[in-house]
């Protein structure tokens, strides 16, 4: 069994296993970057591997919470399709601006988990057959919107929001923001340690603490830095950070705050932990899994919009298969499929463990039937990972 | 609790039904529970103990029948509702999160929020360290997930919820299954003290020793019925027994409801 005090890393924050998916992320890098002489770490594929993951880490965020809760969405990428294809064709063939076409998206997806987290919430049908009716009925609804008819996007400023050619916020916007973050950092762990001072609780030492805190804020500074360095060759500026990082960065935090400072995170992991006590201490645990699910329209909507921006067209085969890619980033970065424990910057990782595979070997030029059969058989590898660590710690 | 009239019963379920599909779970019980009182459920699994006491606390609706908590009517609906008027209820499978640590299931549906909203961490630490500390001065690492705590431990937990809560109405769901000698002997203490504070306490069990040495009444059911309600002086466990395996009531004992 394992020990009953923690050691110095736990009681610090500091979580075992994602330090080892970082380890594995940077080996990762490593590696492809020798076997492609050198392409893979270039800030210009960093720039495209971090705005690709972008799609799949924003739902993958909130998917963590919806697999700790003990339930699954199998129709993500389809509903991401459909909501996809329904603002690009509101925009193109109705004519509507596009925040009028994107806040019906967000109309109708809300629609589409509410009847879905309803059919869980209320009738108690498990979700993965909800959601894998859902799979068929929302690909073959995204087909119906427009005939099958790829919808173009036109307009320049909503084009931008999924990154590509202008969809960079600048050097010095980059600079701020990285700095905004160290300050932030530091800040929050001076108050915690002042918090935890005022109650009387033992801390860690500044040194460690300030270390601690070190590390994640010259990961920012890094990462700023490459995006900085990436020029398109026909701009007379750098790219800077990619705007659908950004989005997905605000995401992450939010959905973060709402896990660790917010009734309802306690309660999804409650209800995951033990459904039948979450039940008998009064958590209203029906209308909680509709939260979940509304919440989960939203995020899948900003996916879509990320996405078709990103495109510059819905087509009827947005998302299709993405539902796999965003349960592994969510599987990889810890999330138990049993329930009860994830976390949102655990699938950040997983998600950008997933991307950095799938076009690390893109790079290489591993054809697709050997990617599709690698990556399939890492999410087994995932899944045994986090039986045999369970084992091990008799945690999470 | 000194202005509770103490001749007046604390809880009263009055001709309280319950039924799962055809199955009469709980067939019109009465019975009902004083401050200061430990009034001890009695009967085989599936006798309709549980869901009774299940229905007070409100985890399932009742079917038919009052409930009177101090002399007025109450409709329990949710179990919110029934930690409103007072009531606790710790679970036989204790009701914890297991993925959660200590301090987060003691305040489990009852978080303490900052005045902006947010959870008051720092807050429910301290009280939580505060209420186990009473209970067991060797209980410090409550920052763990539950799970890997020891049996007792849990026990803490769930009791903490309680104590902390102020509860009047007590309901102990097997208090001391799967419980260490040491640690029965403190839950055994710590009736008694509840008791002393007026609380009044239904306590589900099957172990005749806590049933004589802890309650003031036995209320023995059989079949979703009450065979009967006794002082549990005026009893012996052999009679006990027999209510209980045959729902057999003593001969020329008078069955008292206080």
């Amino acid at each position: 069994m394992s020990n009953q005090t923690p050691g110095w890393w736990r009681r610090a924050g500091v979580d075992l296993r994602l330090l080892l998916m970082s380890v594995l992320l940077v080996a990762m890098g490593i590696v492809f970057n020798v076997m492609s002489g050198g392409v893979f770490l270039s800030p210009e594929n960093l720039y495209n591997v971090a705005q690709q993951t972008a799609v799949v880490g924003i739902v993958a965020t909130v998917m963590v919470l919806v697999i700790v809760a003990r339930h699954i969405d199998l129709s993500v990428g389809s509903v991401m399709g459909f909501v996809g294809v329904l603002i690009a064709y509101l925009q193109y063939t109705s004519g509507w601006s596009w925040p009028t076409a994107c806040l019906a998206g967000l109309a109708v997806a809300l629609l589409v988990s509410i009847y879905q987290g309803w059919l869980t919430a209320m009738l108690g049908v498990p979700s993965f057959v909800v959601t894998l009716g859902g799979l068929m009925s929302f690909r073959g609804a995204a087909f119906l919107v427009a005939d099958g008819k790829t919808q173009p996007v036109n307009d320049e400023f909503f084009q931008r929001l999924g990154g590509g050619y202008d969809g960079g916020i600048g050097t010095t916007a980059t600079w701020i923001l990285a700095a905004f973050v160290a300050v932030v950092l530091f800040a929050r762990m001076l108050q915690k340690r002042r918090a935890r001072a005022h109650h009387e609780m033992p801390n860690e030492p500044l040194w460690l603490e300030l270390l601690l805190t070190a590390v994640p804020v010259a990961v920012v500074f890094v990462f700023a830095a490459v995006m900085n360095n990436y020029q398109i060759a026909s701009k007379d500026a750098p790219q800077g950070l990619p705007i659908p990082v950004l989005i997905w960065a605000v995401v992450a935090i939010v959905l973060s705050f709402i896990v660790h400072r917010t009734r309802f995170g306690r309660y999804v992991f409650a209800m995951g932990g033990n459904p039948d006590a979450a039940a008998l201490v009064g958590i209203p645990v029906k209308r909680v899994t509709l939260m979940l699910f509304a919440l989960l329209a939203v995020l899948v909507t900003v996916a879509a919009i990320v996405s078709i921006a990103r495109l510059n067209a819905g087509t009827n085969s947005l998302g299709t298969g993405m539902e796999l890619y965003v349960i592994a980033a969510a599987v990889i970065g810890g999330t138990a499929l049993a329930g009860g424990s994830g976390s949102i910057f655990g699938s950040v990782l997983g998600a950008l463990i997933m991307q950095s595979l799938d076009s690390g070997m893109l790079l290489l030029d591993v054809p697709i039937g050997k990617r599709m059969v690698i990556i399939g058989q890492v999410l087994i590898v995932a899944v045994v990972f986090d039986v045999l660590y369970r084992k091990r710690f008799g945690e999470n | 609790m000194s202005t509770i009239d103490a001749s007046s019963p604390l809880v009263e379920l009055r001709e309280i039904r319950k039924a799962f599909g055809g199955v009469k779970a709980v067939d019109g019980v009465s019975v009902n529970l004083h401050p200061g009182e430990v009034v001890a459920v009695l009967g085989h699994n599936g006798a309709g103990k549980s869901t009774l006491m299940k229905m007070l606390a409100g985890a399932y609706p009742i079917d038919s029948g009052d409930t009177l908590i101090a002399g007025e009517k109450v409709h329990i609906r949710t179990p919110a509702e029934a930690q409103a008027l007072g009531i606790e209820t710790i679970y036989q499978t204790l009701a914890l999160a297991d993925n959660l640590d200590s301090v987060s299931n003691l305040f489990l549906g009852r978080e303490k929020m900052t005045r902006w909203n947010t959870l008051d961490d720092h807050f429910m630490e301290v009280q939580a360290r505060k209420v186990f500390h009473r209970l067991n001065k060797n209980f410090t690492n409550i920052r763990i997930p539950v799970r890997r705590l020891s049996g007792g431990q849990r026990q803490v937990v769930a009791i903490s919820r309680a104590l902390y809560f102020n509860a009047r109405i007590l309901i102990m769901d097997e208090p001391c299954a799967a419980l260490g000698p040491e640690e029965t002997a403190m839950v055994g203490g710590l009736v008694k003290q509840l008791k002393s504070d007026g609380v009044g306490i239904f306590l589900i069990t099957h172990d005749m020793p806590d049933v004589f040495s802890l309650s003031d009444r036995v209320a023995v059911m059989k079949n979703g019925k009450l065979v009967g309600t006794y002082r549990t002086e005026d009893v012996t466990e052999d009679e006990v027994l027999g209510m209980i395996i045959a729902g057999k009531r003593p001969e020329g004992k008078e069955q008292a409801h206080r």
